[in-house]
């Protein structure tokens, strides 16, 4: 873990994820740049990071392209469906940053992805952001867990695909800051994996009513 | 956002439309506020920083945890530990945001492609750490052979930007003089 801080910057910090993530890290030695497009969507999560994290350094703004020119790493957590708009905000100050994808692409009856089978939200996310480096982190977590990791006595593990072994490191510090034991799955064609991991997960926890309280574990 | 990195490099070579596309993607743009840090002592410097608006300074400190400042670096001039970034060894400085700035910053392994793929990029920075040699070394000798008066004249006359830019404490650190003496030597200069 460097010693110098890095800047974080949330794109959707008001959402479930985005803000389960932001209280998870604000307690590491990141500068947390908190963006949400429903600003009332914040309010209350400045409370809370200050309640657990009266150290945090945390910052709310009010613009995309201001929050990511900042950031050493970018977080999209918005639906993939709107990532492209966005995409569109912040490439310019995204080049060579590490964007991470949390998205799954699941339909409305969580039923299947709606990317296509040969390619991944990640994998498209790339096609977006050509300079950036995307590393696929956090979609085989829900927003629950990351208030408790450790599910029936085991830490729940967190997998990341990615093509820059640089970037890749940095994310798994991120996701262990988060409370996490991070899996380094492959590159990111193996994120089209993680997705329909995830949405089996969901259908698990529909079918057996996990309460949205339910992670992956590799026992070995 | 890449103005000053562009007349920087025409300065000392000619690239091609693609050479220059390639570089300009190589970069990661930042912007920093003043009093932050693009590095801190115990890490491994392993970017390079092109300041392409405002300011940095490098320093270390000292036992008492006085700043010594080493250098500063303004609109399109370069900033790193370069004898972290080489041998990969822990830096002892501490580069800090002097002014609110936009930096452009190459990691190792970009520098490194460009070297390879972008032949005039190599010449450019070769003559970019000669002139990093040649400053150092007029800086040592300085440091070494001139009085608090010839020094601060120097400064004036090779770099008026400090004047304006820079607080009065830090130009002292960077001359290796005590505030006081900088003072001193400051009100018999105008005189």
């Amino acid at each position: 873990m460097s010693i110098t801080k890095q800047t974080v910057a949330i794109l959707g910090a008001g959402g479930s994820m985005g803000s389960a993530i932001a209280k998870s890290i604000a307690g590491g030695n990141y500068r947390l740049l908190l963006f949400d497009s429903d600003p009332k969507q914040l309010g209350e999560l400045s409370q809370q990071i200050r309640d657990k994290h009266p150290e945090a350094d945390t910052h709310f703004m009010s613009c995309p392209h201001e929050t990511s020119w900042e950031a050493d790493i970018i977080i999209l957590a918005v639906p993939h469906e709107v990532e492209k708009e966005l995409t569109d905000k912040i490439r310019d100050v995204a080049t060579q940053k590490v964007v991470i994808s949390i998205a799954n692409p699941v339909d409305e009856d969580f039923e299947k992805l709606t990317t296509r089978p040969d390619t991944s939200a990640a994998e498209e996310l790339q096609e977006w952001l050509p300079h950036s480096k995307v590393i696929k982190a956090f979609n085989t977590t829900f927003a629950a867990d990351f208030e408790q990791p450790v599910i029936d006595g085991k830490q729940t593990d967190a997998f990341i695909a990615g093509d820059d072994e640089e970037a890749l490191i940095i994310v798994s510090e991120l996701v262990e800051t988060a409370g996490f034991n991070p899996i380094i799955a492959g590159d990111l064609t193996v994120s089209g994996t993680l997705e329909r991991m995830q949405l089996l997960l969901i259908q698990l926890t529909i079918k057996n009513n996990y309460k949205w309280h339910a992670g992956w574990k590799i026992l070995h | 956002m890449y103005e000053q990195l562009k007349k920087s490099l025409q300065e000392h070579v000619t690239l091609s439309d693609k050479e220059w596309e390639l570089c300009k993607h190589s970069f990661r743009p930042k912007r920093m506020l003043k009093r932050q840090f693009l590095l801190q002592e115990g890490d491994v410097c392993r970017e390079l920083a092109f300041v392409e608006k405002g300011a940095l300074y490098s320093y270390s400190l000292d036992m008492s945890g006085n700043k010594r400042v080493i250098r500063f670096a303004f609109e399109g001039w370069w900033m790193a530990n370069l004898q972290s970034f080489f041998t990969g060894k822990p830096t002892r400085l501490n580069i800090e945001v002097l002014e609110d700035s936009e930096l452009l910053i190459l990691d190792r392994k970009n520098h490194e492609m460009l070297l390879e793929q972008v032949p005039p990029y190599e010449r450019y920075h070769r003559i970019i750490v000669q002139n990093a040699y040649v400053a150092l070394q007029r800086r040592v000798e300085n440091a070494l052979g001139l009085t608090a008066e010839e020094k601060y004249e120097r400064l004036i006359a090779e770099s008026p930007a400090f004047l304006n830019r820079v607080p009065q404490h830090l130009i002292a650190s960077y001359i290796g003089v005590s505030p006081e003496t900088l003072s001193r030597v400051r009100g018999s200069y105008n005189r």
